[in-house]
């Protein structure tokens, strides 16, 4: 049993993880995930794909409302600007999506400089409301700019190839997404503990004393825009590859909340968190479905008219239970588990 | 000439559901530093319940008010006993995003009780037309713009006389202070949600009475915030005047310079309006120090 901090180097301190047994842990779940298409059926391999798709839109939230603690309620703004750029420059330009996918991260992190600079100077519920604001202009915009966006028909997405490869069967388009998730997390945890990452929470904790400190409060937020919203444009194009469609009601407003109630479930300012907490709320309404399967046989046709009203009362209950019962997410839960584990038979 | 004088009617119109919505935001922004994202769920559901009331036993207006009213201010007690007092004390981020889990839960709640069908709402207000100065309103619309009006005064007599009023200025000012002057500042926040409750009420029954009781109805809520924060998130009796402007000022976009362009013109608005004021026109500075 370790009895003290025997860090030495600063290396030590910044390590991901300076135990074998986590590492040998995460190298096992990466073959098992790796190996999962083999394993499960094709509707629950669409199921990972969702899971994997919200982990990447919940990391990049994260980095902005969770690490720099500037609450955005515009994550659907930044998903449909991902999604449409990826559809509009596959389907309308015929670019290949290898090439269309960062752009679609770029473009999402330009647009959000136009929300980014007039939020400066804002924070807290304004910024809330900003962002939301921000949310509904994208959403106009792309209902009205009929000439780029088709306006309400949406757009058709498919003919995702690399190498005669079509992404968007199946398996193709797991693997996609899972090397897409696997690197966003890599990105996420060394930005997190880089001096970038250092100033965002810096900014979180306070702000003016952060300035005081010398962290450059215009250049470290708009970076925290930047990131954040190019992560989410990547969701936002992957989206529109596994669902082949892109119109503006898959973007709506409860989109942004369940995001939040992602990174809050999961735990603010974690990124275990967020992969919880995206992995736990994906898989959600597959549950629902189930326990109406199960337990309610004549009602499940009361599930299926009332479906997204359903979900939206699940979310919202689990918003409220979190915030209320465990407020640091489902990762605190997690880490009070071990504490137990490694405590027992003793309390502390 | 005309033109421009019906834009502004049923701006005014519209305006003044924004600015009773907004009123309600900015009471309970005031007393207890929360924005209610569920405020429009809350006008939505009163409405509903109303809407209930009056198909059971045909009330006309005035007596179907007396009926809504208290209930609606049973509901903000409710809501505020359940979820919000619990959290006293947590960062105002958490309990804020308590409003936000409560609005989807209410939102469901109504359109699994109601069902997703519009209704036609009278709400037992005559329907001849009325000319007022050659511009012709529906009874409809006068309630409504006489409900803001009689409660923008009744809000500012309340704040500036009543002691209930008193205290709740004191709360907003300073909630230590006021709790070592002897307030009660839990009862300050269950009377602000009370009250609140029933302006969403009268906003949400006129509103359907205008328009129509469908289920986006509590989409008005998010409609609202331009006029809460050009009046300020703590100002009442601005965010009421603000109510006006922006509804204004979304009929005149929606006339002068193109269609679709009204859902999102004040927004459009707070955007600039925040780049120049990060609080509001009439909303008060924060000093922070570290």
């Amino acid at each position: 049993m370790r009895t003290g901090h025997f860090k030495e180097r600063t290396a030590q301190l910044v390590a991901l993880s300076d135990s074998k047994v986590v590492w040998s842990f995460a190298g096992l779940l990466l073959a098992l995930v790796l190996a999962a298409p083999f394993l499960i059926g094709n509707y629950q391999v669409t199921l990972l794909v969702s899971a994997m798709i919200a982990i990447v839109g919940a990391v990049g939230l994260n980095m902005l409302t969770g690490t720099t603690g500037l609450i955005s309620l515009g994550q659907a703004g930044f998903l449909a600007v991902g999604a449409y750029t990826n559809a509009i420059l596959m389907m309308d330009h015929g670019w290949p999506v290898w090439l269309s996918m960062p752009a679609a991260g770029v473009v999402s992190a330009l647009v959000s400089l136009l929300v980014g600079v007039p939020s400066l100077r804002l924070k807290g519920l304004y910024l809330a409301i900003t962002t939301l604001a921000f949310a509904f202009i994208i959403n106009h915009v792309i209902l009205y700019a009929e000439w780029l966006t088709h306006g309400p028909n949406g757009i058709f997405v498919s003919g995702a190839k690399v190498m005669g490869v079509d992404l968007q069967r199946g398996k193709a388009l797991y693997y996609l997404t899972f090397g897409i998730t696997v690197l966003v997390v890599f990105a996420a945890l060394n930005i997190q503990r880089s001096r970038v990452g250092r100033a965002w929470m810096a900014i979180r904790d306070h702000d003016i004393a952060a300035r005081v400190m010398g962290v450059d409060l215009l250049r470290y937020k708009l970076y925290a825009f930047m990131v954040s919203s190019f992560i989410v444009g990547i969701a936002g194009a992957l989206i529109s590859l596994q669902i082949r469609f892109v119109n503006i009601d898959v973007f709506a407003l409860i989109l942004s909340i369940e995001a939040l109630a992602i990174i809050i479930l999961g735990g603010l300012g974690s990124i275990a968190g967020a992969i919880l907490g995206a992995i736990f709320l994906s898989l959600l309404p597959e549950a629902i479905r189930l326990f109406f399967d199960v337990f309610a046989d004549t009602n499940s046709s009361f599930y299926t008219t009332y479906v997204y009203e359903i979900r939206g009362i699940t979310y919202g209950i689990v918003i409220i239970a979190f915030l209320r019962l465990k407020p640091e997410g489902l990762i605190g839960l997690w880490r009070d588990v071990r504490k137990y584990w490694s405590n027992w038979p003793l309390a502390y | 000439m005309d033109f421009l004088l019906l834009l502004l009617a049923s701006g005014l119109v519209s305006g003044a559901a924004y600015g009773l919505i907004a009123m309600g935001f900015a009471l309970i922004f005031k007393s207890t530093g929360v924005v209610n994202f569920a405020q429009g769920e809350l006008v939505m559901l009163t409405a509903y319940i109303s809407f209930t009331l009056y198909s059971t036993f045909e009330l006309s207006f005035f007596p179907l008010m007396l009926v809504t009213i208290p209930i609606s201010m049973v509901i903000g007690l409710v809501l505020e006993r359940l979820f919000i007092r619990p959290m006293l004390g947590e960062p105002i981020f958490a309990i804020v995003m308590v409003t936000v889990g409560l609005a989807v839960v209410l939102r469901g709640i109504t359109i699994m009780i109601w069902g997703p069908d519009p209704y036609n709402f009278g709400a037992g207000i005559p329907a001849e037309v009325v000319l007022v100065g050659g511009v012709p309103f529906y009874p409809a619309q006068i309630y409504l713009i006489g409900a803001l009006a009689v409660l923008t005064a009744a809000g500012w007599a309340f704040l500036r006389f009543s002691r209930m009023g008193i205290a709740m200025r004191a709360v907003a000012a300073n909630e230590t202070a006021a709790l070592l002057v002897g307030i009660s500042v839990s009862r300050i926040h269950a009377v602000a949600w009370m009250l609140s409750a029933a302006i969403a009420s009268i906003a949400g029954v006129l509103f359907a009475a205008n328009f129509k009781l469908a289920p986006d109805l509590w989409f008005q809520g998010l409609r609202s915030f331009p006029a809460v924060i050009l009046g300020g998130m703590d100002s009442v009796i601005g965010s009421a005047v603000a109510g006006l402007v922006i509804g204004v000022i979304e009929n005149l976009f929606q006339g002068y310079v193109g269609q679709g362009l009204r859902e999102i013109s004040g927004f459009i608005v707070i955007v600039i309006v925040l780049m120049v004021r990060p609080f509001g026109l009439f909303g008060s500075r924060d000093i922070e120090r570290v």
